[in-house]
């Protein structure tokens, strides 16, 4: 037993502390039982391991957050930190789960009701059982949440933030009624500890979560107004780069949503739309996920981004149906949280059986006074906003803030409310180390419809040091458990995560709702992608030169070589002068690091960056495998220098260098390879295309420019070396083995309609997609662009590599360079032909006021 | 056109919802029962003639003397208006896309009955609602879906505006009869207007102006008039000195401003004193009646002030621009917390470069038919 104690390395003092897994008299609570044996039974290494393998999965997944402090804006591509999951659940009981379930269904069916009669008959404020005053001076309050929806649901999925007091009883420590958080990693964390603990979670009987997703996408498609049968269903997200961005990802893709941002959707003709590259497509229901006063900026805040101008009209019409509705926030003010046991008394004349902590709202006088005389007692909260802000601890601050701090509460007391501290339980958790016993809160999700209140059977579960940290936001990166509600008998084991639908659909080919937002970042993602692998080729060719030879620095092809980089921006332009021979000593040194060099913008890393940017922005139309090899490259790529002689940091060698060079360019290809054999050749595939050909024809014009002219004596190695680049030595050596002449390679890399490096496989390419795809108006008339294309392709087809092999006295390859020129002055007339027809979609707006002053 | 919004703005706001007719726009889920005072429409009934004469002056800042010698010609009982507000947008570049809603027309309540109303949009929009907002205002809601280079916007309305009266009992509560107790019921549509609003902070600035013209025991309506008045004297008419988006305080700082920022110290003062006031937008008869001035902020859209004066009285309208109790002059079209509530147009265009405005107003009393 001895062994056993320090395993659980718990100290826990039953006189402050709530153990949930043992009781005052240190014994294993029963339902802690099968658990506390299991993990005593895999020890600390196997927990180690097991733990591993959670991280491992979170990776693989990318299930990442954007940290929502403040002060933590950084460069994008780093700003993503992995999400925190202990190996170790969170445990609840069956039968106190069904009290709480009970304590739950009523205070959403209580939140309701106030909801209803606040944006309705305002009997509260009537009677006098809420301070009129309380929600007059709520900045989040606007007048046009009235006129909306009379007499439709309000709250659809909500949340409720609780913990549990010294004496056992579970508190609500916060309500959530606008957009709760959460949703999606409280689905992954289920998904990964079902898959690190397979057998224990089936033999604890612990509840699915499975039926209650079901009932939220059956639920959402009954909210539609039209189309019931198979409506189009949305999911508002901020612009990217929000704290919901991996979520809202998630969820979206899990529940078959379109996930959309506001600059995606438009009202037209009092109908909300969704701007795709076929056209404009109606919306029938949309799942807000962001501020309720960011909804519309005509009628609510004018500055908002988030929203879609023209939203409110289209609910007053009833063309949409919004989730929560808008003005539900009101629901979750903290100030209303010391009203709540009023109001249901009020209104169903019983007390809450799931009360609040301890709340008072600091703008009623009477309150504000008792507050005063107990300050040490209570924690102060904004009484409005749900903040990430700590909550103020006047005995925490020293004596001019905490003066500074009553002078505010004393000025402007309707803005706090003071809520009485709660002990907070404490929870076994994996530190990655040893067990620890953390203080731990909960979130459970409500789904109401119309046939009664569904309890989501789990909660996102999370840990912190003190109960402060954890009134925190989800997204400040403490550590969350599963939340397993354990059950002594089988539960239903035929439900599972992966979906499963009963209803037939009918069959669909095709795909024309591509958000033309989504359509930009695709076709980026496709031209990073051909970029990265192209410079990492130029790289790694060089590279192997450098490291082969003594003498390298004689070698003409290096010379072409390291001009192609520095011309292709790998390296400092400078190295594209003539003063080479002056720099040269330093090559050998700059080329290695220029892998890991971040200065040069479209150097390997900065290019990576990019293309991760740009799949974290489409992830929802990429498959799981493609994301993650993008993320595991990006990491290989980024991973620190660790000298194995010294263990320490170091500079990358040559060979480090080839190695990961080497190892991105067989990444990138899986990468190329997933997209040509996974993904259905619909618009997302052609925009991905698009951006790769466009991106390899100009680097095959700039390659062949920067290798090839002009033609000198060492021709030889000279072409061998932008065969090796083009990927096209080994085809070469096939045709015509060993003889190296001007002709055949420019033919392999200019003229060469079935070789897919070649800029006639290119043109080719293009031009087949740009058959395909969407032809409704826009800025630029298609007409133009087929006709800029056809140039291209006439150009290069008609062209003859003997005659581009002339070479003229000088060297000069003037046939050759004069195609290649025309060619890389059309290449960007196209991408800006192609940007203006299909992908800008961003105009700027302006406010109309109708006055002269 | 707008059968609809002809109907009695108080019935609009005094039903319980159930009892509206189901062809109304829908009802104002904020409504007060029928046991609670009535929220009555913006024209108010204003104080009987004499008052009205000894305080209109003429412009209050024509420099000149300008006695207020206006005979007290008994005004008419009633004066119908035609009225036409027209806005012109010219843009630099063409538009794709505009939405926009309009808070211009007149509703039947209070004192005021509107007879017709209707709005002319060119080019035509593409859809088109109408809808009550919270305070009972009739909001138009339209879209432009083709690109246009200009939008014109006119809307005409025939109204009747109806000389209030007060009895003599009625004139005799007293100011703090008006302040929230704390017990009964409470009607959130006056409650409400006893705070802060966006544009409007109540604070001890402003109730430390307003005590001289409230002291203990005086005559709301007494009171009421007396602060109007010092606002018209210590404020300077000044189209200048402010602009739209200048907060109550450095109007109140500066002692200048126009119609709005007069409008909203003086909300300011009545609600720092725990009085319910609310902002009122519409417009002054453009030609005066023979024998007296044109009134400051006639050709355009004015605003003035209505306090809650208690279950008796309702709300009395005051016009702080012109040092006077709102009677016949005085159109009302919109009420608000404050100018955000009741702008008259807002919108959001894509495009449009740089643009240039043009708004007229006519209000031409008709003859007496």
């Amino acid at each position: 037993m001895l062994q056993a104690s320090s395993f659980w390395n718990a100290p826990t003092n039953p006189a402050s502390d709530f153990d949930e897994r043992v009781d005052a008299t240190g014994k294993v609570r029963a339902h802690w039982a099968m658990m506390s044996s299991e993990l005593e039974s895999l020890g600390t290494p196997l927990l180690h391991t097991r733990s591993r393998a959670v991280n491992q999965f979170i990776r693989d997944n990318g299930v990442t957050f954007q940290p929502a402090e403040p002060g933590h804006q950084s460069s994008q591509g780093q700003m993503n930190r992995p999400w925190r999951l202990s190996v170790i659940p969170f445990l609840f009981e069956q039968n106190e789960w069904q009290v709480l379930r009970e304590g739950l269904i009523e205070r959403t069916r209580l939140l309701e009701t106030v909801l209803n009669d606040l944006l309705g008959p305002q009997r509260l404020i009537r009677e006098r059982i809420i301070p009129g005053q309380l929600l007059w001076s709520d900045p989040t309050y606007h007048r046009a949440y009235h006129e909306l929806d009379p007499g439709a649901q309000k709250l659809h999925v909500s949340a409720t933030d609780l913990a549990r007091d010294i004496d056992g009883q579970w508190k609500v420590i916060g309500d959530r009624t606008r957009a709760p958080s959460g949703l999606g990693y409280l689905l992954e964390n289920r998904v990964v500890t079902s898959r690190v603990m397979p057998t224990l979670i089936r033999r604890t009987n612990t509840h699915r979560l499975a039926s209650f997703f079901e009932t939220l996408n059956d639920h959402l498609r009954l909210q539609a107004k039209s189309k019931r049968e198979n409506p189009r269903i949305a999911l508002l997200t901020p612009p990217s780069g929000s704290y919901r961005e991996f979520e809202d990802t998630y969820l979206a893709r899990y529940l078959g949503l379109l996930l959309a941002q506001g600059s995606d959707l438009a009202v037209r003709g009092g109908e909300l739309h969704m701007k795709t590259l076929g056209g404009l497509k109606p919306i029938q229901v949309l799942w807000r996920h962001i501020s309720d006063r960011h909804c519309d900026p005509l009628e609510l805040n004018p500055q908002s981004v988030e929203g879609v101008t023209g939203l409110l009209r289209c609910v007053r019409r009833q063309s949409v149906a919004v989730v929560n509705t808008v003005g539900s926030v009101l629901a979750q003010a903290p100030a209303l949280m010391a009203y709540l046991g009023k109001a249901s008394e009020f209104f169903f004349g019983k007390s809450l059986s799931l009360p609040s902590a301890e709340t008072y709202w600091c703008g009623d006088a009477n309150d504000l006074s008792f507050v005063l005389q107990r300050l040490d007692e209570f924690v102060f909260r904004d009484a409005y906003m749900v903040t990430n802000n700590r909550p103020i601890v006047t005995d925490e601050l020293d004596a001019a803030s905490r003066d500074a701090f009553l002078a505010k509460l004393k000025s402007t007391p309707e803005l706090y409310v003071a809520q009485r501290r709660l002990q907070f339980s404490r929870t076994p958790l994996w530190s990655g180390e040893s067990i620890e016993s953390r203080k731990v809160a909960l979130r459970c999700f409500q789904l109401t419809t119309p046939s009664g209140i569904n309890i989501l059977p789990g909660a996102l579960a999370r840990a912190g040091k003190d109960e402060l940290d954890l009134s925190r936001s989800l997204v400040s990166g403490g550590m969350t458990l599963d939340c397993w509600i354990t059950s002594n008998r089988p539960v239903d084991q035929h439900k599972t995560l992966l979906k499963d639908s009963k209803a037939t659909i009918s069959i669909r080919r095709g795909g024309a709702d591509l958000p033309s937002r989504v359509a930009e970042h695709l076709f980026w993602l496709g031209r990073y992608a051909e970029r990265a692998e192209s410079a990492a080729r130029l790289l790694r060719t060089t590279l192997l030169r450098i490291s082969g030879e003594d003498n390298w620095e004689t070698l003409s092809d290096v010379r072409r070589l390291v001009y192609a980089l520095a011309s292709g921006g790998q390296i400092e332009p400078s190295y594209a002068v003539d003063s080479f021979s002056v720099n040269l000593p330093t090559v050998e040194q700059i080329l290695p690091a220029s892998v890991l060099d971040r200065a040069q913008a479209r150097g390997l890393c900065r290019t990576m960056d990019s293309i991760l940017h740009n799949a974290a922005s489409v992830r929802d139309r990429l498959s799981i495998d493609a994301y993650r090899i993008i993320q595991r490259a990006a990491r290989d790529l980024n991973r620190p220098v660790i000298l194995e002689a010294t263990g320490q940091p170091g500079q990358v060698t040559i060979n480090e260098a080839i190695d990961r060079t080497g190892r991105l360019i067989v990444d990138l290809l899986a990468l190329a390879g997933l997209t040509s054999e996974s993904v259905v050749r619909t618009h997302v595939w052609q925009f991905i295309e698009l951006g790769r050909r466009i991106e390899r024809a100009e680097n095959i014009c700039d390659l062949t420019t920067t290798m090839l002219c002009p033609a000198t004596d060492s021709g030889k190695s000279i072409c061998e070396a932008a065969l090796e680049v083009s990927d096209c030595l080994m085809t070469y050596r096939s045709r015509y083995i060993n003889l190296v002449q001007l002709a055949p390679v420019i033919d392999l890399l200019i003229t060469d309609e079935t070789n897919p490096r070649s800029l006639q496989f290119q043109i080719d390419r293009i031009a087949s997609l740009m058959d395909k795809l969407p032809t409704t108006e826009g800025p630029t008339g298609s007409d133009a662009i087929l006709r800029l294309v056809s140039s291209l392709q006439f150009r290069v087809t008609t062209a003859d590599p003997t005659k581009l092999a002339t070479i003229a006295k000088d060297g000069r390859l003037e046939h050759l360079q004069h195609l290649l020129e025309e060619v890389a002055d059309d290449l960007p007339k196209l991408f800006n032909q192609i940007n203006a027809r299909y992908l800008i979609h961003t105009e700027s707006t302006q406010q109309l006021t109708g006055t002269e002053r | 056109m707008n059968s609809s919004s002809r109907s009695n703005r108080q019935s609009q706001i005094a039903p319980s919802p159930t009892e509206m007719p189901a062809a109304a726009p829908l009802p104002n889920p904020a409504a007060p029962n029928n046991t609670l005072p009535p929220a009555q429409g913006a024209g108010q009934p204003a104080i009987q003639n004499q008052t009205q004469s000894s305080v209109t002056g003429g412009p209050p800042n024509s420099g000149t003397a300008v006695p207020p010698n206006a005979p007290p010609a008994k005004p008419p009982s009633h004066v119908t208006y035609q009225i036409s507000h027209q806005t012109e947008y010219n843009y630099s570049e063409p538009v794709a896309v505009c939405q926009n809603q309009l808070r211009m027309q007149p509703v039947t309540g209070g004192n005021l009955e509107c007879q017709d109303t209707k709005v002319t949009i060119d080019p035509d929009p593409n859809s088109w609602d109408e809808h009550r907002d919270y305070f009972g205002n009739l909001v138009t809601t339209f879209s432009i879906e083709s690109i246009h280079t200009a939008l014109r916007v006119v809307v005409k309305s025939r109204v009747t505006v109806a000389a209030p009266s007060i009895s003599e009992s009625d004139a005799s509560t007293q100011w703090e009869e008006a302040l929230d107790h704390g017990q009964g019921p409470l009607c959130p549509t006056v409650a409400e207007h006893r705070y802060h609003s966006p544009r409007i902070l109540p604070s001890e600035t402003f109730a430390a102006y307003a005590r001289p013209s409230f002291t203990p025991g005086r005559r709301i309506l007494e009171g009421a008039l007396d602060l109007t008045r010092r606002i018209h004297q210590d404020f300077a008419y000044d189209v200048t000195a402010t602009t739209v988006d200048t907060t109550t305080e450095e109007a109140f700082q500066l002692k200048a401003g126009v119609c709005q920022d007069f409008a909203h110290v003086e909300i300011a003062c009545l609600r720092s004193i725990g009085l319910a006031a609310r902002y009122v937008s519409g417009y002054l008869r453009t030609t005066p009646p023979p024998g007296k001035e044109r009134l400051i902020g006639a050709d355009e859209s004015h605003a003035w002030v209505e306090l809650y004066a208690g279950e008796k009285l309702g709300w009395l309208g005051l016009d702080p621009t012109n040092a006077c109790m709102v009677s016949t002059d005085h159109i009302p079209i919109c009420i608000g917390r404050d100018y955000g509530d009741v702008s008259p147009m807002r919108g959001v265009v894509l495009g449009g470069g740089t643009n240039t405005l043009k708004v007229s107003v006519d209000v031409e009393p008709q003859p007496i038919r």
